[in-house]
């Protein structure tokens, strides 16, 4: 299955609309068809993923989570998709402005797949159409099927 | 039997007796002799009335001496003979200027002739005894008329014994002197716990006199609530344990409670009765008080300095978010409507991303600051020194060879330090060698060699050169010495440096000269050699 025949759904955790344009911009550079499904918060993820794991929603071919997100984080809502049996294998890409190895381990740690540092760059920032696109490999072909 | 004869015979009887009697005195026989006189009975005494004050002179705890009109002695009693040490025999028939010391044989000669000329003089002359000690003696002397006989009577009096009372009275004083001047209160208590002397740094404590008071009356100590009295430091001196400085408290009669450094020994008479012991109390209430302010103020400055860490580290990541957005769009109207701002539009908007980039290296290099500063948490790893240079080294690796710039590093050493901070010392100096080259083509040269216990590490150039004005404000923070026009920077990377090394207590500095490259130092501790 080809990313580019189907539309895949990612689940956006970002509290700024900035960083959310910037997103769509590199997944519409990477020309990647998309359905993206924004969440502002820690909560609202929570409330997505309450749906997932009841089986009324598909779950997410990909997730992309800011660390820092108000309420509830990054890192927290990447715990709760990994208890989630259906969320278990979903590709997350922790995206933040911090360069910190700290950081970067502690995403890792909790099972995400990737670590993205928000450039002051463009060119930069683009890179991560082309790593969502790398990760579709490993998309479920449940969702959106 | 006719009266004549009876008379014969009486006359007779009484010269046998009188014979006797003679007999009886020249044997010495008698010490008095009864005589009938015309109002009763008369006593006479011969050898007995000699014989007592030969006793008192023999017996006197004064020495008795008398010497001829030549000065030989013609008596000596026992006193003066123990005062010289020396036996009657010798001294009999000799000079008694022979035991004058040499030095006051002109004093004692005076005293000789004043007394031949007014009868009664005294004096105070150094004898000396056989084996040469000066024996400093109070003479009374006294010209004696005997019928034909002219002689002269010493009274010698040793004044060694009341020198020595002198002396101890002397010594008495100066300990009291002492004792008052102590700056500690100092008291000393008997066995039972009555204090027998105290200081008057003692008696200003208490407020009160406290002579022959009980210890635990006058000094209610106690340590952290426990009573310290004296009969537990009595059997702790007793048991010869040692209690030096312990800290205890003590209700003062005015209400305050003071702070005082307890310290007790023994007083051994011998070697096993206890006499009592000496207790020192240094009161170091205000020193107490002052410490805890002091502490105090460590705690409120270390808790202040970890707010302003902590609100510069938000700050400065806060920060960076909205200018990195602030970069990104200007690049992204750049790139999109580039044609539509023409040539003037792009360049503005271009000004407007390189101000974003800057300030994001300012903040990015300030975070790097504060964490520098940050107390270490963990002990410093093991790092080699060889190892950083070639990391970092390779970061420099396309800018140094666009530049051709030569490296060179000898053997460096394995350093008790985090890495992290290796890196950065090396990546600003190295990164500052590059960027402040002269015309050529920069030589870098990184050494290192012992000193005083720790390395001293050397990163050196060929480039601009500092002045000697400037060699120590490049170490502050944002102090930068170039516009940004060549030489870009933050003005943080070497304030970097120094907070880094201050932290493992060593230092950096330069040694340069304009024009002529520069020389940065740098100690630090060496790695465990186990």
């Amino acid at each position: 299955m080809s990313v580019d025949q189907i539309a895949v759904t990612l689940l956006l955790v970002e509290d700024s609309a900035a960083d959310v344009y910037l997103v769509r911009e590199a997944l519409q550079a990477e020309g990647l068809r998309f359905r993206l499904e924004v969440a502002e918060d820690g909560e609202v993820a929570s409330r997505i993923l309450d749906r997932v794991e009841a089986e009324i929603d598909p779950p997410p071919h990909l997730a992309l989570l800011d660390l820092n997100v108000p309420r509830k984080g990054g890192i927290q809502v990447l715990e709760r998709m990994r208890r989630i049996p259906r969320c278990q294998r979903v590709p997350v890409i922790v995206i933040s402005s911090s360069d910190s190895p700290v950081d970067r381990e502690r995403a890792l740690a909790a099972g995400a797949a990737e670590y993205f540092h928000k450039s002051s760059s463009l060119n930069e920032f683009m890179r991560l159409g082309r790593l969502v696109r790398a990760l579709s490999g490993c998309f479920n072909s449940e969702p959106g099927s | 039997m006719n009266e004549r004869e009876l008379t014969t015979e009486e006359l007779h009887d009484r010269l046998v007796a009188a014979e006797d009697t003679i007999r009886a005195i020249h044997l010495g026989e008698v010490d008095a002799v009864v005589v009938e006189g015309p109002g009763g009975p008369h006593v006479y005494t011969l050898h007995g009335a000699d014989h007592l004050y030969r006793v008192l002179l023999e017996q006197m705890q004064e020495g008795t001496v008398s010497l001829d009109d030549e000065g030989l002695i013609l008596y000596a009693n026992p006193k003066f003979l123990a005062i010289l040490g020396m036996s009657a025999s010798s001294a009999i028939g000799s000079y008694f200027r022979r035991y004058v010391a040499p030095a006051d044989l002109s004093a004692f000669d005076s005293l000789i002739d004043t007394a031949a000329r007014h009868a009664h003089i005294s004096g105070e002359v150094n004898l000396r005894s056989h084996d040469g000690t000066p024996i400093p003696v109070r003479l009374s002397v006294t010209r004696v008329d005997c019928s034909e006989l002219q002689c002269v009577s010493l009274l010698v009096s040793d004044l060694r014994e009341q020198i020595r009372n002198q002396a101890i009275v002397k010594e008495e004083q100066l300990s009291r002197l002492i004792l008052d001047q102590a700056g500690e209160a100092i008291v000393v208590i008997d066995q039972e716990g009555t204090i027998l002397r105290r200081s008057e740094s003692a008696r200003k404590l208490v407020g009160a006199s406290v002579m022959l008071d009980r210890f635990d009356r006058v000094f209610p100590l106690t340590v952290s609530g426990v009573p310290l009295d004296a009969a537990d430091i009595l059997f702790r001196v007793r048991r010869r344990e040692s209690i030096r400085g312990i800290e205890a408290s003590m209700s003062h009669l005015d209400g305050r409670t003071l702070a005082l450094l307890v310290s007790a020994g023994p007083l051994w008479n011998g070697e096993k009765e206890l006499l009592g012991c000496v207790i020192t109390l240094t009161d170091i209430t205000e020193l107490r008080r002052a410490r805890d302010e002091l502490v105090r103020q460590a705690q409120e400055l270390a808790r202040s300095n970890s707010d302003l860490r902590q609100f510069a580290y938000s700050a400065s990541h806060d920060l960076r978010e909205p200018l990195r957005q602030l970069a990104v769009f200007s690049e992204l109207i750049q790139k999109r409507f580039g044609t539509a701002l023409g040539k003037e539009g792009g360049d503005l908007i271009q000004h407007a991303v390189d101000g974003a980039h800057r300030m994001e290296k300012l903040l990015q290099d300030l975070l790097a600051y504060i964490q520098a500063a940050d107390a270490p948490q963990e002990e410093p790893a093991q790092t080699d020194a060889n190892e950083v240079v070639r990391k970092v080294l390779a970061s420099f690796e396309v800018e140094a060879s666009r530049m051709d710039a030569q490296i060179h590093y000898g053997p460096l050493p394995v350093l008790g330090v985090h890495e992290i901070h290796l890196v950065q010392l090396f990546q600003n100096l190295i990164g500052n060698a590059l960027k402040y080259r002269a015309e050529g083509a920069p030589e870098i040269r990184i050494d290192a060699e012992p000193e005083e216990g720790l390395w001293k590490l050397s990163v050196e150039d060929n480039g601009i050169g500092i002045g000697p004005d400037y060699q120590k404000q490049i170490f502050g923070l944002f102090q930068r010495l170039h516009g940004g026009g060549k030489y870009s920077g933050s003005g943080i990377g070497l304030a970097i440096c120094q907070k880094i090394v201050q932290r493992y207590g060593c230092k950096i500095w330069v040694e340069s000269e304009p024009g002529r490259g520069s020389k940065f130092y740098f100690t630090l501790p060496g790695g465990n050699t186990r």
